[in-house]
């Protein structure tokens, strides 16, 4: 879709970097936040301890495995979407 | 029978494995420039998932990872976030890839670039900054295969010949049977070094610890410092833990090994079920070498080497033969990053500089038998490099995924429209500063102000190419329309 505040003579289009789907914004923001918990200063604050160990493996690598499975998820739910 | 010979053996067979598919692969293939750089465009998602993955991951990953976890700690479990992150890529960035290359015949990703900025300067510009980065790979993988055979025979095959001929085995089928006879052996390899190292990592911890889980309480009693950031070595930072995740990922995709890739693939939901589903394998090849390195740390303390933990442990509790068919997966695991690094540099090579600059205008068969030549050369090269080693080269070797980070602006450029469009000569600026601020962040002052080298260089270049491109002369309005109007009605399904 042409963009209506386009400069004239160079064709312009509403961005790419904006969904424009209900579910495009659903994975977006979705995958955006698991994403940020995944990173600093999150990593190196509060999942950063030993304890509660979670079925049998440590807190941070845990958390961190059930981060990246829900990362996943989010793709393959997308994937089914059609975002 | 010694238990070297049978190690060794069951390497052999895996490299007569890979020849005889290499031989199958040049039945099959037709003497058509696009099937013998692109597979003709119709890989369908099995074998496109399998050499993807196989490629992403190299004898780093195999042997690398566990040095890493052995020496700094469960930090390196960052690995999940870039390998996550890469199926996003796949996901978001490779299907516009894949959508442009099909509708206008891209083979590399100058091609897609040169296009769009409609510069020959980006073309040269993206064909140098691909090869020059992405070569010092081979040198690692060579450097990787020769150290596999001579652990595997105990010592009874040198260095220098075990490197050349596993190289010998590599050149051969890609020579013969190009991208198909690559394809081919990397599902090979792709199933084969998954396999090896889960069955490899869980049979080390059922012998050493009794299982799992015991592994993960014996390192939690004896070496708690191991399962804390930013590790014993104070590695993992913050800063790292970013610069890591970002150049492991964008800079690894955006080489040309991997980007050519999405241009074989037979349609457009193969590329998304891709993208959705590779970090799965690749994410998940980190939880045995986590096992074999935080395990090695407490089985085998005070190793010189960390990335010798795997082999180490292997020779010493594995029986041969499982020793031979885990070290035939890490072979694997080099090889088939190191037969695709040769063939987009051949690509490159073949259709970004001889095509184009040498002799445009010949037959199909002419370039086919150049790109064979040009890979015959890189043999030269890859051998002379492996057995080459220097700090220098190492520190290039960690430059190569910070290097192919600084394409990420002119891809983004073309791939997703909106307001602004960069120029030709703000994406060749771009890039130029961002090789000079490479070189101070990462060779100078390594982790200036915390900082991850390859992020200052992607900050260096996303300013100065935008700020170029405001003075300077964009695409035109032809070039523009045709390419974001295909994008437009590719994702949209709208026309402009």
């Amino acid at each position: 879709m042409e963009n209506p505040e386009a400069p004239k003579g160079r064709p312009t289009y509403r961005s790419h970097l904006i969904p424009r789907t209900r579910d495009g914004w659903i994975a977006t923001v979705t995958f955006l936040v698991v994403f940020a918990l995944a990173m600093p200063p999150f990593t190196h604050t509060v999942w950063d301890r030993l304890y509660p160990t979670i079925l049998g493996m440590p807190f941070f690598y845990s958390v961190l495995l059930f981060l990246y499975l829900a990362l996943i998820g989010v793709l393959i739910w997308a994937y089914r979407r059609g975002v | 029978m010694q238990p070297w010979v049978i190690a060794t053996s069951v390497i052999f067979v895996y490299l007569v494995l890979s020849l005889w598919l290499g031989l199958v692969a040049n039945r099959r293939m037709t003497i058509n420039l696009e099937d013998f750089l692109l597979y003709g465009r119709k890989a369908g998602f099995i074998l496109l998932y399998l050499t993807v993955v196989a490629t992403y991951h190299s004898a780093f990953a195999f042997l690398g990872s566990g040095g890493f976890f052995y020496a700094n700690g469960i930090g390196f479990w960052a690995a999940g976030t870039w390998t996550v992150l890469v199926g996003a890529i796949t996901y978001v960035i490779g299907t516009r890839v894949w959508a442009l290359g099909k509708a206008f015949g891209y083979i590399t990703p100058a091609d897609m670039l040169a296009d769009f900025y409609e510069s020959e300067a980006v073309r040269v510009s993206v064909a140098v900054v691909s090869v020059l980065f992405t070569i010092l790979y081979i040198q690692a993988q060579a450097q990787g295969l020769g150290y596999i055979i001579t652990v595997a025979s105990g010592g009874h095959i040198s260095y220098p010949v075990g490197t050349l001929i596993l190289l010998v085995v590599a050149v051969s089928y890609l020579m013969a049977g190009g991208l198909r006879a690559v394809y081919w052996t990397d599902a090979l390899q792709g199933v084969w070094m998954y396999l090896a190292v889960w069955i490899g990592a869980l049979f080390l911890a059922y012998k050493l610890f009794g299982g799992p889980l015991a592994l993960w309480h014996a390192v939690e009693t004896k070496a708690p410092a191991l399962l804390s950031v930013p590790g014993p070595k104070g590695l993992f930072t913050p800063g790292m833990w970013i610069g890591m995740t970002v150049t492991l990922s964008f800079g690894v995709v955006f080489q040309p090994q991997m980007m050519i890739r999405w241009y074989t693939a037979v349609d457009a939901k193969t590329m998304k079920l891709l993208g959705a589903t590779t970090p799965i394998y690749l994410m998940t090849l980190y939880i045995p070498t986590a096992l074999i390195g935080l395990g090695g740390a407490i089985v085998l303390p005070h190793l010189a080497v960390p990335d010798q933990i795997f082999p180490d442990l292997l020779t010493r509790y594995a029986p041969a033969w499982l020793a031979g068919i885990i070290l035939a997966g890490a072979t694997a695991a080099a090889m088939s990053t190191l037969d695709s690094i040769l063939h987009a540099n051949m690509t490159v090579l073949t259709r970004d500089v001889y095509q184009r600059y040498i002799r445009p205008g010949r037959s199909d068969a002419h370039y086919v038998w150049v790109g064979r030549a040009i890979v015959f050369v890189l043999l030269g090269a890859a051998y002379g490099l492996s057995m080459y080693s220097s700090p220098f080269l190492v520190t290039l070797v960690t430059l190569s995924g910070s290097g192919a980070l600084q394409l990420m602006p002119a891809i983004l450029g073309v791939c997703f429209p909106g307001k602004r469009v960069l120029s030709r000569a703000g994406v060749v600026a771009g890039l130029a500063a961002s090789m000079v601020t490479l070189y101070e962040t990462l060779v100078v002052h390594p982790m200036l102000l915390g900082i991850h080298g390859g992020i200052w260089g992607l900050f260096v270049n996303f300013a100065v190419a935008v700020v170029v491109s405001k003075f300077t002369e964009q695409p035109s309005a032809d070039t523009v329309r045709r390419v974001h109007g295909e994008l437009e009605r590719f994702v949209y399904g709208t026309e402009e």
